[in-house]
C-alpha cells in the first residue's frame, strides 16, 4: 500500500512511501504487522520521523496490543499513519535507531516500544 | 349474474422471514459482515450466532466479541468507545 501525506509539509514534500501490512489469521483480533519498506524503484524511502526507525518498524500505539481494536482497518491504520507524518516537524530518526536496527531480532508487534512523547 | 365456485383447501404451507431488529445496511464492526449474516465461524443466522447490544450502544456478532474480550490485552473494553463492554439484557 502506497501512501501519501497530502499537506504540504515540507519534511515528505513529494515523496511517497510504501507500506507492508502482513495479517495473521487472528485479524482482526490482533493487530497486522505494518512496516515501511524502502524501494529503489519506485523511489520509495521510509520517511524520516522520530517514531520510524531506519528499518521501517513504526512505533505506534495502535500497532501494538496495547493499542489495537478489532474495529481498526487498513484504512483507518493508512490515516492514523498519515496523520503521524503530516503533523510532524521533526526530520529525525528515534533515538538509539542505529543501535535499535543493528541488534533488533524481534518481529515488529514484539517490539517492547515505549511511547515516551506524545507530542509527535 | 354472479356465480360462485366451491373451493376446499386441502393443504397448505406457511413461510416466514426474520431478520434482527437492526438497520438494514448496519455490519459488525468486528467482522464487518451485516447483522443479518453471521460471524465467520457460522454457518447460519439465527440464535445460535446471536447479537450483543452494549450498554455503550454498540453492537457485535456475539462471537466476534466474545473472541476479542477472551482477549487479554481488550481489558474488557468496547472495541468501539473502549469503554467496559456489558451486554444490555443478560
Amino acid at each position: 500500500m502506497d501512501i501519501r501525506v497530502l499537506d504540504p509539509n515540507p519534511i515528505y514534500l513529494d515523496q511517497t512511501f510504501r507500506l507492508r501490512f502482513r495479517f495473521s489469521n487472528n485479524y482482526p483480533i490482533e493487530s497486522p504487522e505494518v512496516t515501511f519498506i524502502p524501494l529503489t524503484s519506485p523511489p520509495r524511502p521510509v520517511p524520516l520521523h522520530p517514531h520510524v526507525y531506519s528499518n521501517g518498524y513504526i512505533c505506534l500505539d495502535l500497532l501494538g496490543a496495547s493499542g489495537w481494536s478489532p474495529v481498526q482497518n487498513v484504512e483507518s491504520v493508512c490515516m492514523s499513519i498519515q496523520s503521524m507524518l503530516t503533523g510532524n516537524v521533526k526530520a529525525e530518526r528515534p533515538p538509539g535507531d542505529e543501535d535499535f536496527v543493528r541488534r533488533n531480532t524481534l518481529r515488529p508487534r514484539d517490539v517492547n516500544f515505549v511511547y515516551e512523547d506524545a507530542t509527535v | 349474474m354472479l356465480l360462485a365456485m366451491k373451493v376446499t383447501i386441502k393443504e397448505w404451507n406457511a413461510v416466514a422471514t426474520w431478520r434482527w431488529d437492526m438497520p438494514e445496511d448496519e455490519v459488525c464492526g468486528i467482522c464487518r459482515v451485516q447483522f443479518d449474516g453471521t460471524c465467520p465461524t457460522c454457518k447460519y443466522p439465527g440464535d445460535e450466532c446471536t447479537l450483543l447490544i452494549g450498554k455503550c450502544g454498540h453492537s457485535f456478532h456475539m462471537h466476534c466479541l466474545r473472541t476479542w474480550i477472551d482477549q487479554e490485552s481488550s481489558k474488557g473494553l468496547c472495541p468501539m468507545c473502549r469503554q467496559k463492554f456489558e451486554s444490555k439484557r443478560e
